[in-house]
């Protein structure tokens, strides 16, 4: 069970009471779903990853460690809990972010969390390493590895916290009072605060001064990843920055690849392993995550079905590639046709990107990085964890 | 300010007012009967301070009534007298030259809007107050030690660190509290909006982390972890407000000691940890630093009502507007007990804000405040007192009479 999803529970689990008896992400308090495409929305072909995902689980023993507990026992936590339930019924996306941990139980899970997991047991304990450890290792994982394990999906859940965040002199009046949307972002602050920082408490626990500092520095890439992920998606009608691939590849490191990468290179360094295996390690998160981007990037051009409406980023990889294909003014014209009545119509938009080269070259992108991921792979011994790493890749490559 | 409440003080002695509240003690004639009564109601009220105070710090009732108990003959004039006249602020700043060039290396960040944000505090307009203090103490504990006449690299990275997680607590409570002016300029939240400043704050704090761990002391990490975790708590703590009075009192020294003084007290321990090997004198600097916070936040709590924002670079009364009871208000409360409603609404009617402010003011509730600090101040001096004399121990001891008697 995630983090929040424990968090959103947790009034129950004290017998508070308040207004809201029903549980206040329920359906009925409107519908947020049209809200949010500034999430990326990882979908696979449903029955393979979630397949490959819960065999997965079952390898590493025990998806979360006592860390969620100790959150959840605490008085914040209670606190934001109930704060949270005050912005039922405004219009501020931290409810989104909310409810997309708790109803969305496909992209609830703690993928990075599992990554670094089965990472973990993938490489096993250090031939270096003394077997003083040894008692504190469940299914094969060391305990200091699980903490980590659990701090890696704090930082991401803390960053998804804070990207919800509203500019208060943007508001339009649809926003609903100001008044809420101030409350809501402190709140939101608030609360990803305190997840950074039960993180950084996490962190000092592991007494490994270069743990720390890699996972600082991936907080500071994740960090500047966010940054460039609002800066574009936030003006709509300037279409897109000219960004090219390289640009978006350097950008995607930093917002989806960074943390896994450092995570996993982190996890090794915990268990004493040498230099060559943190490399292989940071090498198989950064290209799992680079092709994980790419594939929920390519959702909206390659699903059967797809809602015509449905909007889709304009900086995701296969817009990037198309208008590199096609260069600058090309795309500006193509984009021009597509408006109609001063609105992009989105359907029409990717039809001709559909017609382009972006969309296969986004897939043979994808498969580059899954490539490289299973090569980075090939130095860990065969092993079931090994397996179920090279899965994940399969999963998220393979395009039918 | 601080020698006029000195003699304010031994006006009253304390001890045997509380015993029999009748006349007022004898050799000394209050300056008249309207002053006697009021210091009278102060005194009463000043009891059951005390006692909420035991409620919050276990320690406190002995440091109190020791302090009363030598009040004749106090450590505070004496140490003064004897210590050399530094000013802690010049002594300080040698070693923190480059300071903020230092803290925008840290910041590497490949985006400019994003660095420019990062790095607007980073001004070298702040008064670096309590980089100050860190290179002082480190200096202070290196003498001690071993009469070791430098300041490690590793020390001089704390003081950069600091006031980085300062740094990164303002940005964020800018934009919780909706501020839009500090240190004279714009906040970040109302040049860049709040998304960016989140984010800003959330790099620096990262940035800080790095440098932190670069430091190589698991130690040191786990004792700035620890600030960290205050400030999140400490503000979570100001969402909330107590009803019984005692507690509020309790309620809200504790949030000024995460919210403020555990910087001070955390960032002196490390440089301590970093120059010395003696856990006696980890406690001496965590408590100097502990002590001295904790008066300089009451003291700006004063400020708020006692300044007028030209001096403080930003708007007083700035905690009513947030709905805040500081130590002047619950103070001032013990005399009007009107307030008290106003206190639970969180001055949010139309009026409460200046109306709570007439009463602070006709109140004693700024005297009791400073007086407050100034016991605070007190137990810090006697605390490092107890370090080998030094110029850097005596600024220390010099900076937290400043802290009293600063106007900004």
């Amino acid at each position: 069970m995630g983090l929040w999803q424990l968090l959103m529970r947790l009034p129950r689990y004290l017998g508070a009471s308040g207004p809201p008896r029903r549980p206040w992400w329920s359906p009925s308090f409107g519908n947020i779903s049209s809200v949010g495409s500034w999430r990326g929305q990882p979908s696979k072909s449903p029955a393979h990853w979630n397949q490959v995902v819960s065999e997965a689980e079952k390898i590493v023993g025990y998806p979360t460690s006592f860390m969620s507990l100790r959150c959840l026992l605490s008085d914040e936590l209670s606190n934001i809990a109930m704060q949270v339930r005050k912005l039922v019924g405004t219009q501020h996306p931290l409810l989104t972010t909310a409810r997309g941990f708790v109803q969305d139980t496909r992209n609830n899970l703690q993928l990075r969390g599992l990554v670094v997991l089965l990472i973990s047991k993938a490489a096993g304990p250090s031939s270096v390493n003394d077997s003083c450890q040894n008692y504190d290792m469940v299914s094969g994982i060391y305990s200091c590895q699980r903490s980590l394990a659990e701090i890696t999906e704090l930082i991401h859940t803390a960053l998804l916290v804070h990207r919800g965040i509203v500019n208060l002199n943007e508001l339009q009046s649809s926003d609903g009072p100001l008044k809420d949307m101030h409350f809501g972002n402190k709140i939101a602050i608030l609360s990803g605060d305190f997840l950074l920082a039960n993180a950084c408490n996490g962190l000092a626990l592991l007494q490994n001064t270069k743990v720390v500092e890699l996972l600082a520095s991936a907080l500071m890439d994740l960090v500047q990843g966010v940054y460039h992920e609002n800066s574009t998606s936030a003006k709509e009608n300037d279409i897109t920055n000219d960004i090219g691939i390289s640009a978006w590849k350097e950008r995607a490191f930093l917002s989806h690849g960074a943390l896994l990468a450092k995570s996993c290179q982190a996890a090794m360094e915990l268990a004493n392993h040498d230099a060559e295996v943190q490399d292989m390690a940071f090498q198989y998160g950064k290209h799992m995550a680079m092709s994980h981007k790419i594939n929920s990037d390519l959702q909206p051009f390659i699903k059967e079905k797809t809602n015509d409406s449905m909007s889709f980023n304009l900086n995701s990889a296969p817009v990037v590639l198309h208008q590199e294909f096609l260069g600058r003014d090309l795309w500006i014209k193509q984009i021009g046709e597509a408006q109609e009545k001063g609105r992009l119509d989105y359907a029409k938009l990717r039809e001709t990107i559909k017609a382009g080269k972006g969309v296969t070259s986004a897939i043979d992108l994808c498969r580059y990085h899954g490539n490289k991921a299973l090569e980075a792979l090939e130095s860990f011994p065969p092993s079931e964890a090994r397996s179920a790493l090279e899965n994940i890749v399969f999963a998220v490559t393979r395009f039918s | 300010m601080a020698s006029c409440w000195w003699r304010w003080r031994r006006g009253c002695s304390w001890r045997p007012a509380a015993r029999s509240p009748g006349p007022g003690p004898s050799g000394r004639a209050g300056p008249c009967g309207s002053r006697l009564l009021a210091a009278a109601r102060a005194q009463i009220s000043y009891f059951n301070l005390v006692k909420s105070l035991t409620a919050a710090f276990p320690n406190m009732y002995s440091i109190s009534r020791l302090y009363h108990a030598t009040s004749a003959t106090c450590c505070y004039s004496k140490t003064r007298s004897g210590g050399k006249h530094t000013d802690p602020f010049k002594l300080g700043r040698r070693d923190l030259k480059g300071l903020y060039e230092d803290i925008r290396k840290e910041l590497l960040i490949s985006a400019a809007e994003l660095k420019e944000m990062s790095e607007y505090y980073f001004d070298g307009k702040g008064k670096a107050f309590r980089p100050i203090i860190v290179v002082l103490m480190a200096r202070a504990c290196n003498i001690h030690y071993n009469n070791s006449r430098d300041v490690q690299a590793s020390q001089r990275s704390i003081a950069l660190i600091a006031e980085m997680i300062h740094t990164a607590s303002l940005v964020h409570d800018d934009v919780i509290d909706d501020a839009s002016s500090r240190r004279g300029k714009r906040t970040v939240n109302k040049i860049w909006g709040e998304k960016k400043a989140v984010l800003a704050g959330d790099l620096i704090l990262s940035a800080a982390s790095i440098a932190l761990a670069r430091i190589g002391n698991t130690t040191v990490i786990s004792i700035l972890t620890q600030v960290i975790e205050d400030l999140v708590r400490g503000e979570f703590l100001q969402l909330g407000s107590k009803e019984n009075e005692n507690e509020r009192f309790a309620h809200y020294l504790e949030k000024t000691f995460k919210k403020t003084a555990s910087l001070i007290a955390n960032s002196c321990k490390a440089v301590s940890v970093l120059g010395c090997p003696d856990p006696v004198v980890h406690e001496i600097a965590y408590q100097y630093g502990k002590n001295v916070g904790i008066a300089f936040q009451l003291i700006d709590d004063v400020l708020d009502f006692t300044s007028c924002s030209d001096q403080m670079g930003k708007p007083t009364s700035a905690d009513l507007k947030l709905g805040l009871a500081t130590g002047p208000v619950l103070f001032a409360c013990r005399q009007f007990p009107e307030m008290n409603a106003m206190i639970m609404r969180r001055f949010s009617l139309p009026g409460d804000v200046d109306r709570a402010r007439q009463y602070v003011l006709q109140s004693d509730g700024v005297q009791q405040t400073t007086y407050l600090a100034q016991q605070y101040c007190h137990k810090a001096i006697r605390e490092i007192s107890k370090l080998r004399p030094s110029r850097e121990r005596d600024a220390l001891i010099q900076l937290s009479e400043i802290v009293l008697t600063r106007d900004k």
